[in-house]
């Protein structure tokens, strides 16, 4: 489905357009570059998780213990930080080490003992959110050092726009722009990469062709825990304090972007191109209601009719394409 | 062609359990011919095959030599690392990725290889396709290829693998007559080079075309192996059939009124021009080659597909049948040829298998079900066709394949039809109760049902039907009363069409009587 | 294959669970009172669960069950404030909450056939139809509510929610009732019987001439009416309705579900298994809080019961026959 796939990532492109469209003709602030650069910002979390989202999607499975893993990271790396302070490395190695051993966890469930992505991600979501918010109580961490505060704070590229004022490219954004490189690569260029594809094309052939399929799901698994945990640094770098509820119902918004971006939940397509898509359409929408003052419940009722439409519209191409093809050479 | 050749396999047998699949068959390949693998539905092939990739293994014994020396094939890749490549008719591809990866993906996995060189995958993709003088988009996703492009894919990852014997199951059987002459070449360029092919179809015209010799199986033995030269299409076919009859001939029961009429119904891609006509109290037998389109014609009589044209009249009515659940309501019932997958439904109790076809009919006044008749239901059924053991609550999936198919039969008797369609009634099923499933099914026409039995076994076909029908690539090419109709004379027609002076112009005219 | 002890497990497990907090602390669990308020809390969450497993007895999920709560819960509180002018007579409050009532049924119905017309007729798969019908739920609830909650209800209304009859709480009789009801569908008429027989195999069930299309409907419908009786229970125990009312029952509901016993591929799975797969988080739920255990140790022992009971189960099915068939009905499964 890969060319079908195409065309959903060149409709959600369009759509994007011409929503950015309206929109700024309805807003002279929407494509002010100062507020572009907030939307990116505030959006890179989301951006983050749905790159390994999408993997996992293309494999055939879920994860929906996401959300728990993220808001646990963000309190790890907490209270690491201000109780034994630390330096940004270890803070990242402390994210993302913790990240991958959660992934590892969930990826091992279901490569070896053969139960389905759903059932371990909701018993591993409740595990990760009961041991954190019983750990926690719910409480706020605030007293982040500076340093890490500081970090949060670095803009590159400063410019000056046409009001007047200075404006600088914020760090996570660039966190965001190094993951989707690094996502894309590893799905371009990587044997692994292209087995996740495979896997999810046909697992039967996959095997045949000599594939290692747990290995690949463990590693597709893991590499969520990775990005997570640089999800888990990069939120907490803007939020400056950890709010162990901060990600509850998350999961469903991150898989809602990579199906927005045209990744089919059987598995097989996707793209992180879509994904990014994805992504940015409900930023932009997000962003394009508050400035134009309707009310962002819309942005639920718009992304919920879009899924229903977008799949509902494919099932029927796909079952109209299977009922073409013929099933017997037959003599004329 | 050299005369040492590259594969050899000896005194190769497996046995299934209750089924020797094969009794030492040997095999012997050279290098750059086509050696054609020959025989009826259920001779063997397919098994063999399945050994020389991996898939199975044969049973003690078996010797497989490649290039003299002794090798063990004991999974796919094994397979592969000796040169043998399979081209399986679904060609095991992947659909979402392009065409230039399909053809490389495998030798990378095998080289062991973490990252993707994208150059030298376009490069190895470009060099097959120009070895095999054929052009194709790289870049594009193989699912937008037709299939006959997608079967040259398959053919370029072979050779990618620098394969030495191709085996190719069936490859002509979706491709239309252009593209088979073009499949053909190939072949030929590939032989030239030394490359040798296993060619595996029912189509002898083509064999006769393309092959250099034939190794015929029938019965899971081996027959022979002979050169081109040596046969002609006759002669072929009667070394394929002459499988003992090991059922007894049933006595014919009188038939009565008609009761359906089929006139030329067609569906694109399934049949085309279909007409018989089927009278209470006889059984019709229907019979053909895998893949020739019985299937599909039963199931538009069963609603699930529905025939583009064409009429069915159900006695003196026309009906329109679009879901099994309307065919049900017209006293039609279909007994599937995939029991386990299409029949029952394994995981459930026998008893709840038998009564799903009934339970609207077994609700109280409150519109629950009523257990005291469902029980009873059951029992009657289980008690008249003998299923055991006799514990309605056991799980369907635990039974013997026999007593799996009476379950089938039973759900669709309670429904007491008119017409009983009933695909590959024996598959997979022990001689004593294929025996019995005859009997039933012949007391059930002395009882005025119309039954069509689609089978591939023959001596069934010839034992059990009172009239044949013959379908060949999805048309009807013939019709034999039992008495005129011999196992040769079905085959000709199953394999190479109704004689050309015979054939009709709108069908076959059904009704002789 | 040891099918009706499994329930049997989950029994001896909430009974021992039952006696360990009564002989831990005795005064305070066993006290009526906390027996009461257990048997207030529980049936909100025990009618989405069995909502939820009767989708899942198909092979599918139901994402959107707690926002069709929500939103058919909101619907009903706006007729129930619109119509209320305080202390009107009985006869009046009394056909307001007949018409709300209605307004709740209704509404949840047209979600359960918004799903049960993509899912069976459409075709696309469960989890992708509830995941853009929860989205969409949840933003034509927003959209009622401007993100505030509806409240100012006739105070007859209050007793579904808080009312006792005797000493028993009217939510657990609702429970009760509508528990019975589900089991009845399910085990003793067609309609259930075809639910098992499609979760098991959809393609030999259809080719039963049975209507697998129709089935489906009437699954998330039903699903959505067992949804609509929880939100009626929760927006008169809370004597508001808001858009976030529910929605943590989401994945508890499919642990529940899945704890009690039915099988997530669909098929197998009772309303006994699942009212005492409730019970028993009930239990720990209350009885951990009793003893002054953080809440949060129930969704951990949940998840890990969860994962372990699977595991369990994967162990003992390792090399036991069950499986490869249960491979074959899940292609069939997918074949579809």
């Amino acid at each position: 489905m890969r060319q079908l796939s195409k065309s959903k990532e060149l409709w959600i492109f369009i759509i994007l357009i011409v929503l950015s469209a309206l929109i700024s003709a309805r807003s002279s602030v929407f494509l002010r570059p100062d507020n572009l650069i907030d939307l990116l910002k505030n959006n890179a979390v989301l951006g983050i998780m749905a790159l390994g989202m999408t993997l996992i999607i293309i494999t055939g499975g879920i994860d929906v213990s996401v959300g728990a893993v993220v808001a646990v990271l963000t309190v790890i790396i907490g209270k690491f930080m201000v109780t034994l302070g630390g330096n940004l490395f270890l803070v990242f190695l402390v994210a993302v080490g913790s990240g991958v051993l959660l992934g590892l966890f969930n990826g091992a469930l279901i490569a070896f003992a053969n139960i389905p992505p759903i059932v371990v991600t909701l018993g591993s979501m409740s595990i990760i959110n009961g041991l954190m918010l019983y750990y926690t109580n719910g409480a706020w961490i605030s007293n982040i050092p500076s340093w890490f505060i500081d970090f949060g704070q670095i803009t590159l590229f400063k410019f000056t726009d046409t009001a007047g004022n200075t404006v600088g490219v914020p760090i996570q954004i660039f966190i965001f722009l190094a993951m989707v490189l690094l996502t894309w690569a590893l799905l371009k260029y990587t044997l692994v990469g292209r087995a996740v594809y495979a896997i999810g094309g046909n697992l039967v052939s996959a095997r045949r062709v000599g594939i290692n399929i747990a290995r690949t799901l463990i590693f597709v698994y893991a590499y969520m825990g990775f990005l997570a945990g640089v999800a888990a640094v990069t939120h907490t770098s803007i939020m400056r304090q950890v709010d162990p509820n901060a990600f509850l119902g998350f999961e469903l918004q991150v898989i809602a972007a990579v199906v927005l971006g045209g990744a089919s939940l059987t598995g097989g397509t996707g793209s992180i191109i879509g994904t990014v898509f994805g992504v940015l359409f409900m930023a932009v929408l997000n962003n394009g209601l508050i400035l134009t003052h309707i009310p962002t419940f819309w942005q639920k009722i718009i992304v919920g009719l879009i899924i229903i439409l977008a799949v509902s519209f494919d099932v029927l191409q796909r079952k109209r394409m299977e009922k073409s093809l013929p099933k017997i050479d037959v003599e004329n | 062609m050299s005369e040492k050749p590259f594969l050899q396999l000896k005194n190769i047998s497996k046995t299934f359990p209750g089924v020797k699949a094969l009794d030492k068959v040997q095999l012997e390949i050279l290098p750059g011919e086509v050696h054609a693998l020959v025989g009826e539905n259920g001779a063997g092939k397919s098994t063999l095959i399945k050994i020389l990739s991996g898939v199975e293994k044969p049973d003690p014994g078996a010797e497989i030599l490649i290039d003299g020396h002794p090798v063990n094939i004991r999974q796919p890749l094994d397979a592969n690392q000796q040169g043998i490549a399979v081209i399986y008719q679904d060609f095991s591809l992947f659909p979402n990725l392009t065409v230039a990866e399909n053809i490389s993906f495998g030798k990378e996995i095998s080289q062991g290889r973490r990252l993707v060189n994208w150059n030298e995958n376009r490069e190895t993709a470009t060099k097959t396709l120009e070895e095999l003088g054929i052009e194709l988009d790289l870049h594009l996703p193989l699912e937008r290829l037709p299939v006959a492009k997608q079967q040259l894919v398959a053919i370029a990852r072979a050779l990618a693998f620098k394969a030495r014997l191709i085996i190719m199951d069936e490859p002509t059987s979706s491709l239309s007559r252009g593209e088979v002459e073009n499949l053909f070449n190939i072949i030929r360029s590939l032989t030239q080079k030394g490359i040798a092919i296993l060619f595996v179809s029912h189509r002898l015209q083509e064999l006769f075309t393309i092959a250099d010799r034939f190794t015929v199986l029938r019965d899971g033995k081996y027959i022979g192996t002979y050169r081109k030269e040596e046969l002609n299409e006759e002669r072929l076919i009667s070394l394929m059939v002459g499988r003992k009859i090991d059922f007894v001939r049933q006595s014919r029961s009188s038939r009565g009124p008609v009761l359906l009429e089929v006139k030329s119904i067609t569906k694109k891609g399934h049949f085309k021009d279909i007409s018989f006509t089927l009278h209470r109290g006889e059984i019709l037998g229907l019979t053909g080659l895998v893949g020739a389109g019985r299937t599909e014609v039963a199931q538009a009589l069963f609603g699930l597909t529905v025939p583009e044209e064409g009429e069915i009249i159900l006695e003196g009515v026309k009906v329109n049948i679009r879901s099994p659940e309307e065919a049900m309501g017209l006293g039609i019932a279909y007994i599937p040829e995939g029991r386990q997958r299409e029949g029952l439904v394994l995981r459930q109790p026998v008893a709840q298998n038998i009564s799903v076809t009934m339970l609207r009919k077994l609700r109280s006044k409150l519109g629950l079900l009523d257990a005291e008749s469902e029980r009873r239901l059951v029992e009657e059924y289980m008690e008249a066709l003998d299923i055991r053991p006799r514990l309605p609550q056991m799980l369907a999936m635990q039974l013997s394949g026999g007593n799996q198919q009476k379950v089938v039969l039973a759900k669709w008797l309670a429904t007491r039809p008119k017409i009983l369609i009933i695909d590959e009634p024996t598959n997979g099923i022990d001689v004593g109760a294929k025996a019995e499933i005859h009997k039933l099914l012949r007391r059930l026409a002395e009882e005025g049902m119309g039954i069509i039995m689609i089978s591939s076994e023959l001596p069934e076909i010839l034992a059990v039907s009172d009239r044949i029908l013959v379908m060949r690539r999805g048309r009807l090419v013939g019709e034999f009363t039992s008495e005129e109709a011999t196992q040769e004379k079905i085959m000709n027609r199953a394999f190479m069409g109704a004689p050309a002076g015979l054939r009709p112009k709108r069908g076959l005219q059904g009704d002789r009587g | 294959m040891s099918r009706t002890s499994k329930e049997r497990v989950l029994l001896y497990v909430f009974v021992g669970l039952f006696a360990l907090m009564s002989l831990i602390s005795p005064n305070k669990f066993l006290s009526p009172g906390n027996l009461q308020s257990m048997a207030t809390q529980l049936p909100e969450l025990g009618l989405i669960s069995l909502g939820m497993m009767v989708v899942i007895l198909t092979g599918g999920i139901d994402l959107s069950i707690t926002y069709t709560a929500a939103l058919s819960g909101i619907v009903g509180a706006l007729v129930l404030s619109a119509g209320y002018t305080g202390g009107a007579g009985e006869a009046a409050a009394g056909l307001l909450i007949m018409k709300a009532l209605l307004a709740i049924l209704v509404t949840a119905g047209l979600c359960g056939s918004l799903n049960g017309f993509l899912v069976s007729y459409v075709g696309v798969s469960p989890i992708l139809v509830t995941l853009g019908t929860m989205t969409l739920f949840e933003g034509i609830s927003l959209w009622l509510t401007k993100g505030g909650a509806v409240s100012g209800f006739p105070e007859e209304f209050q007793w579904i929610g808080n009312g006792y009859v005797g000493f028993v709480p009217v939510p657990i009789l609702i429970f009760a009732v509508f528990a019975v009801i589900t089991a009845i569908l399910l085990e003793r008429t067609p309609w259930g019987r075809s639910v098992y027989m499609f979760g098991c195999n959809p393609v030999a069930t259809y080719f039963s001439g049975i209507n697998t299309k129709k089935t489906v409907m009437w699954v998330y419908l039903y699903a959505a009416l067992l949804a609509a009786a929880a939100a009626i229970i929760m927006i008169s125990r809370y004597n508001s309705a808001k858009v976030d009312y529910g929605s943590s029952y989401l994945l508890q509901s499919v642990a529940i579900v899945v704890l009690g016993g039915t099988d997530i591929a669909g098929g197998y799975g009772k309303v006994v298994g699942t009212v005492i797969a409730v019970g028993i988080i009930q239990v720990l739920s209350s009885g951990l809080n009793l003893i002054g255990i953080n809440r949060f140790i129930v969704d951990v022992t949940m998840g890990a019961l969860l994962i372990g009971v699977l595991l369990l189960n994967y162990f003992i099915g390792k090399g036991s026959l069950g499986k490869g068939v249960k491979k074959d009905a899940q292609k069939a499964n997918t074949a579809l």
